[in-house]
């Protein structure tokens, strides 16, 4: 199995889609890098040449945040939020959602697991 | 749809007069404002401002973090105060 990018190992698919398994990759970047780097998106990742995969994992690296570095940018962000007590921060902190939707129903996401409230309208009254 | 960026951010002329007026004074005195639209500008850290949120003004100190943030963002305009008494029986202690 190749190794790209560190520690991520695709499979013997096609290579636009062996990229989307690394965290920050997805079909529409994964075409564009190849672009970039001149390979066909068809070659499956096993097939590929030693300093093919080399090349491709240094122009990934040198270009976007993936992996474990994508994640903590993430996390600092809403570290970020939540100190300076923003609307969105404090949506994050309330686990609601942070994107103005609706909360009247649905929401079960950012909610968690339905939290049954006896007497409430639709809810038959428990003996 | 977000701002165009050829016209810059929105910064309520008014606001950012006051505080202009301050950094010469050297006041530091909270500026109050209804303009919850108004975009933080890096002139307006370490000032003070009063933000109407419907009701009343919140004080809100403005450190480096909140450049590019709203005004209107640091003063909710709804009061959440939980849901009835189910916890009460589920959790019985006082």
């Amino acid at each position: 199995m190749p190794r790209i990018a560190g520690i991520d190992i695709p499979a013997d698919k096609r290579i636009v889609i062996a990229l989307t398994y690394v965290y920050g990759i997805g079909k529409a970047l994964s075409s564009e890098i190849l672009k970039e780097v001149n390979i066909d998106e068809s070659v499956r990742a096993k097939d590929l040449h030693e300093d093919q995969l080399s090349m491709l994992g240094a122009y990934i690296e040198k270009n976007f945040s993936i992996e474990g570095q994508l994640r903590r940018q993430e996390m600092q962000n809403v570290a970020r939020m939540k100190s300076i007590a923003c609307y969105r921060g404090i949506r994050h902190k309330l686990g609601l959602p942070v994107r103005g939707q609706r909360t009247k129903t649905n929401a079960r996401t950012r909610k968690g697991r339905k939290k049954t409230v006896a007497g409430k309208k639709g809810v038959k009254e428990l003996g | 749809m977000s701002r165009s960026i050829k016209k810059g951010p929105y910064v309520d002329s008014k606001v950012m007069k006051k505080v202009l007026k301050q950094k010469e004074t050297g006041s530091n005195e909270p500026v109050k404002t209804w303009s919850r639209s108004c975009t933080i500008v890096p002139e307006f850290v370490s000032h003070t401002f009063m933000i109407h949120n419907g009701k009343i003004f919140q004080k809100l100190f403005v450190t480096d973090d909140m450049v590019g943030h709203k005004l209107g963002e640091f003063a909710p305009t709804r009061t959440f105060r939980a849901h009835g008494g189910v916890k009460k029986k589920e959790t019985p202690h006082g």
